[in-house]
């Protein structure tokens, strides 16, 4: 039996549990929950799943997780695709950790100044704004000391949850009225995500063009 | 990417064979950001309709035409561009002067700043050496070589290239400069 994700397809959230299934090469039942206009997330049979009324949940047997990271690591552990994990030594562990911690204050920053700017969520949003470049800063400043190490990712030469985590609200950063152009090592972080294997799209965030065929071209290609 | 030379946006884009181009960042078709667009071998092609252009900025093909071969006429408003020292030099008219030699250095990293040419500048007075070394814990930092760009009022580009040293020190470098932007930042919102 596969796990079952509760999805919504324009959450970011929703989309690092259908990216990370993706990247280990693992199907998911979906159940569409309309988020917006519904509010589906906000009703009683909902709330008896998740009582904190969030997007996403998955479901497995018994299990029901409504944190994504969580989702991440369990996808991960039940593909027994464990280098996703990263490394066992300490600090490769916790900087994993650290990542995924991280990835909340883009939630909470860029994520709110997306809500607002497409769906009229209230919020303070220069305030939005400002917190989401911090963390943008914060970001490209690793990228740039790991890129000085040799490392083409968060935690490592190898992608981990911890990118998984990161890269969706970063990359829609734009949609909330905070620009990428900034951080040419962010955008390149992106880029190498968006080429990996099984890598799979939401609407705003799209394959590497170059990667793909001509149109029109597509057979002489194949 | 996208970038401002003056009060020009540009689009400034590098080729698979590592060709590079500064083009005023509207698509001769509809006014579409270039910078939008994405590069496939020599060629950008623009985002809307997918109109492909080489690096001399002329249209070689239009896919909603696929027969035809584009006139010559249409092209993207070409600047000066010169890439040398891994810094990307562009110019809205053919300079008289080439750019600086920097020096022995390798490209570092840029970061925007919220303030002003000025403002940076006038801080950079109390850049060199001294103040950076306020970051001895992470290790000393090599020499900085930083360059300029306006990008607006109230904002700038930092490029910053350092004397090749090891990775430790280009870390502190790294590091000295976030410290510096902070510092930039808090003189204008104290001003
Ligand atoms: S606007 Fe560029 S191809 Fe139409």
């Amino acid at each position: 039996m596969r796990p079952t994700l509760y999805d919504y397809v324009l959450s970011p959230s929703c989309y690092k549990a259908r990216l990370m299934a993706a990247l280990v090469g693992s199907e998911l039942e979906s159940v569409a929950v309309d988020f917006h206009p519904g509010g589906d997330h906000r009703k009683p049979e909902f709330l008896m799943l998740n009582p904190a009324g969030t997007l996403p949940v998955l479901t497995h047997g018994g299990l029901i997780l409504t944190e994504t990271t969580a989702m991440l690591v369990y996808l991960v552990r039940l593909a027994g695709r464990c280098e996703w994990l990263g490394g066992e030594d300490p600090a490769s562990a916790a900087r994993v950790q650290q990542w995924l911690a991280f990835s909340a204050r883009l939630t909470a920053s860029l994520g709110l100044a997306r809500l607002h700017d497409m769906l009229g969520r209230p919020a303070d949003i220069d305030a939005a704004r400002w917190a989401g470049t911090l963390c943008l800063r914060e970001l490209e400043s690793a990228l740039v000391e790991n890129r000085l190490l040799g490392e083409d990712f968060l935690a490592g030469n190898a992608p981990t949850v911890a990118d998984v985590a990161c890269f969706p609200y970063v990359m829609l950063a734009p949609d909330g009225g905070v620009s990428l152009d900034p951080y040419p090592a962010i955008r390149a972080w992106t880029r190498r995500i968006r080429a990996l294997p099984g890598f799979v799209e939401m609407p705003g965030i799209h394959r590497l063009h170059d990667l793909r065929p001509e149109p029109g071209e597509a057979e002489a290609a194949a | 990417m996208a970038s401002v030379c003056g009060t020009l946006e540009v689009a400034v884009w590098r080729s698979a064979s590592g060709r590079v181009a500064a083009w005023v960042d509207r698509c001769p078709h509809r006014g579409m950001r270039l910078s939008h667009g994405f590069v496939r071998g020599e060629m950008l092609s623009c985002i809307y309709h997918g109109w492909r252009f080489d690096g001399a900025g002329r249209c070689r093909k239009i896919p909603a035409h696929p027969d035809l071969d584009p006139p010559e006429t249409i092209r993207t408003q070409s600047l000066a561009c010169l890439d040398a020292q891994g810094v990307i030099w562009i110019a809205s008219e053919a300079p008289a002067v080439a750019p600086p030699d920097l020096g022995n250095v390798v490209p570092l990293r840029s970061l925007t700043f919220e303030a002003g040419i000025d403002a940076v500048a006038a801080m950079t007075g109390e850049v060199p050496d001294r103040s950076l070394l306020r970051l001895d814990a992470h290790g000393p930092v090599p020499p900085l070589v930083l360059l300029l760009q306006a990008l607006g009022p109230g904002r700038s580009a930092v490029h910053a290239l350092a004397a090749p040293t090891g990775t430790g020190a280009l870390v502190a470098a790294s590091r000295a400069l976030e410290d510096f932007r902070r510092r930039t930042e808090a003189q204008g919102i104290a001003a």
